[in-house]
């Protein structure tokens, strides 16, 4: 039977004067529009015993289409942090400062050049703080399949950080971190997308907290990070469940295990609704000591009590409320609210005298595309 | 394993098995929902940048989300 | 914002829905687009006198005529179409028009002796064609371009959009759809399929298919049948046999272009049982639903 003969008809199509094809939802290129964000995220720790951590955190993000196949894309971002650094245990009460004022402005800038069949980036980034400043340098390089249904990307960066601080606790210190990328993307059925990515972190330097008492830790770290999502959607529903994992391998003895599970619902008007809930739990460090202050301490060897470091788990569930006006304009509300407990540990060990910890962040967005 | 863990490791396996029992890589013509905003990773460069800067302040390490963006102190 | 402009031609109702910034833009892409959906019509529209189509058939019998390149391609594409349906779809079987008349009130079926009268009359392979010229070889035949033409206007017009720097559009010929992107707020274009038996009870829709950068084309016995006896006769001809198709009460194809989608669907009507593998052969996506009401294919129903 002649029809055997595979997308003849649709060849036969394409052979008509003025029939093309559209080269596919999917289409590799330069975004059709420039596109400006602003958000503004008003961040709130707390402990018990009332300490507290603000930062007021503006930031704009822009990319333009410099042709079909060039873009530039950038972003400023700015953090006012007010308040006290978070403490973790109770008898270190009023030892690091109180009413603590800091600023940090951080700013990227990428140039992306797409081809048929690959794309290449190139970006900077810089971040200032009083007493740390930051250089990197990013390259790219994306490729995929002739069908566009799986993409591999390859990235490499490298940042030199600078640590200064006035009291003399950290005096110019130098970090060096090297980071690689290699995921694939791949487009499963019409509804799935699956994507896992591989990093590697390789740093030395200053890696120490100079803010914090008896703070010394090893001048190198290794972290190894695999991170796999999949979004599917269900078009019967009008929603897009995205579940993600993350293993993270560390040098430090801080590995973790991360599950996130989003649902991200449309519904009529434009709007979209957008509950999320994420788990990490992770180990100490093999050189944190819990409380008191100070206990193991074993001079020349490493040393933290920096609870980032501790064995514990967090709980972040959230919301996000958008709206699509339908003429360029987009704005989004998302509320976080974070926790932190020794107990949340999965299968239990977590440090043992930690304080909960909560944060909060809710982040205000308007975009405009032209 | 505390509950909520249990049930997003359930709704991780869900979704892995669903996408080995399909592997049907869709036609130029069938993107209609790989192309929708929801479906991006990372669609949201600043919510990104904002969320993986507060994670990397407040655990022990980060990363997976890509490269670069340069350090912070973030004590 | 959203630009929907309605129009009328080749009998029957049209629509073409653009999204864009700028709403006069809009308009003037879709002036063009319809413009070119009348342009395709007065050109091959069987109903006029001055048309390609009475220009062949007038000359049938007699000294081969010379066409354009555009109906060179699409005599190809008709060609291409004849030959994978085994001779099912021919566009010289429009004459079986004279037995079935599907207005006719009350209804009757044409008699075997009225369908072999007109057979002499049906047969692609006997139509003779040069690069430049065609002829039909009996006085009386005729080519019909109804199973394409409408099709082609809807990939001609969704082309010309582009052109015009429109990125979000829906052309809707008659139920005959090409999307261009998909809705500004990249949701997919959602397509209801109507139940080929509506009525009181029927849904509105048997199926909702979303689409972007496609085409969705439904052939079925919708509106021209014929019911006698409590069986439906639908205006669907196997040119081999010259009579109706029953195995499928619709077919819904999505293809990459809409000309592909509603050949696809109408071969597919005509291969009764042996669509389905058809269409896979075709890459095509397909709901179809058969003599008894039930969905088959590989387009997902549910999508509602």
């Amino acid at each position: 039977m002649a029809a055997t003969e595979r997308g003849a008809l649709l060849a036969a199509a394409l052979a008509l004067p003025g029939v093309t094809a559209a080269p596919g939802a999917a289409a590799q290129g330069a975004p059709d529009a420039a596109f400006v964000q602003f958000k503004y995220l008003d961040y709130r720790d707390w402990q018990p015993g009332g300490r507290r951590m603000r930062v007021d955190n503006p930031g704009f993000y822009a990319v333009k289409p410099l042709s079909d196949t060039l873009a530039i894309e950038g972003s400023i971002v700015y953090d006012g942090m007010s308040g006290a650094s978070p403490l973790y245990f109770n008898a270190l009460s009023g030892a690091s400062g109180e009413g603590v004022r800091d600023y940090r402005t951080a700013g990227d800038v990428k140039l992306t050049k797409w081809f048929d069949r690959f794309a290449i980036g190139a970006g900077a980034a810089y971040s200032h703080e009083r007493d740390y400043i930051s250089r990197a340098g990013t390259l790219e390089l994306r490729t995929w399949t002739e069908d566009r249904n799986r993409t591999y990307a390859f990235a490499f960066s490298g940042a030199a950080d600078r640590i200064h601080t006035e009291s003399g606790a950290a005096e110019r210190e130098r970090k060096y971190v090297l980071d690689f990328l290699a995921g694939v993307t791949q487009a499963v059925n019409e509804t799935l997308i699956v994507q896992s990515n591989l990093t590697y972190s390789r740093g030395h330097g200053y890696f120490d907290d100079p803010y914090k008492l008896f703070d010394r830790r090893p001048d190198r770290r290794r972290v190894l990070a695999w991170l796999t999502r999949a979004n599917q959607h269900f078009p019967e529903r009008n929603g897009t469940l995205k579940v993600a994992y993350r293993y993270l391998d560390d040098s430090f003895g801080a590995d973790s295990h991360m599950v996130e599970a989003v649902w991200h619902q449309a519904l009529p008007g434009g709007w979209s609704v957008t509950p999320s809930l994420r788990y990490l739990t992770q180990k100490a460090a093999w050189f944190f000591r819990g409380p008191p202050i100070g206990s193991g301490l074993r001079p020349g060897e490493p040393y933290t009590a920096d609870a980032r470091l501790s064995a514990f788990g967090a709980f972040t569930p959230g919301i996000v409320v958008a709206r699509d006006f339908g003429d360029g304009w987009v704005a989004d509300v998302k509320v976080e609210f974070y926790r932190q407990k020794a107990s949340w540990r999965a299968g239990g060990g977590g440090t043992e005298g930690l304080l909960p910890f909560s944060a909060r962040w809710i982040q205000v967005g308007v975009g405009r595309s032209f | 394993m505390v509950p909520p863990l249990r049930t997003l490791a359930a709704l991780l396996a869900v979704a892995l098995t669903a996408g080995c029992a399909a592997y049907a890589p869709p036609q130029p013509w069938e993107k209609q929902y790989l192309a929708l905003p929801a479906m991006q990773f990372d669609a949201d460069r600043l919510d990104v940048k904002n969320v993986q800067h507060v994670y990397y302040s407040k655990e022990g390490a980060a990363g997976g989300y890509g490269v670069g963006g340069g350090g912070c102190g973030c004590n | 914002m959203r630009v929907r402009v309605p129009f009328r031609a080749m009998a029957a109702e049209h629509e073409i829905v653009v999204d864009h910034d700028d709403a006069r833009a809009a308009r003037t892409a879709i002036d063009a687009a319809i413009a070119e959906v009348h342009r395709i019509e007065a050109k091959f529209s069987r109903y006029r006198d001055d048309s390609v189509t009475s220009a062949i058939a007038r000359a049938a019998g007699g000294a081969p005529l010379a066409v354009d390149e555009e109906t060179h391609a699409l005599l190809d594409y008709a060609a291409t179409c004849h030959a994978l349906s085994d001779g099912a779809f021919d566009i010289t079987s429009g004459v079986l028009r004279r037995a079935w008349d599907f207005r006719r009130r009350p209804p009757r079926l044409p008699s075997a002796a009225e369908i072999d009268a007109l057979r002499p009359l049906i047969g692609w392979q006997r139509v003779a064609r040069d690069g430049r010229t065609v002829r039909l070889p009996v006085p009386g035949m005729e080519l019909d371009f109804g199973g394409i033409g409408k099709e082609y206007a809807a990939d001609r017009a969704a082309g010309l959009l582009v052109a015009h720097g429109v990125r979000h559009a829906l052309v809707n010929l008659g139920g005959d759809l090409r999307a261009i992107g998909s809705q500004a707020d990249g949701r997919p274009w959602r397509i209801g399929i109507r139940p080929p038996r509506p009525g009181p009870g029927a849904p509105a829709a048997v199926a909702l298919v979303d689409i972007a950068d496609a085409a969705l084309a439904t052939s079925g016995d919708y509106e021209r049948f014929l019911e006698v006896d409590g069986v439906r006769y639908s205006h669907l001809l196997d040119a081999r046999t010259g009579w109706p198709v029953r195995h499928w009460r619709s077919m819904s194809v999505v293809a990459p272009v809409a000309v592909a989608a509603g050949s696809c669907a109408t071969i597919a009507m005509l291969l009764c049982g042996g669509a389905p593998a058809f269409l896979r052969a075709q890459g095509a996506a397909w709901l179809g639903i058969d003599a008894a009401g039930a969905v088959h294919g590989t387009l997902d129903p549910g999508a509602r």
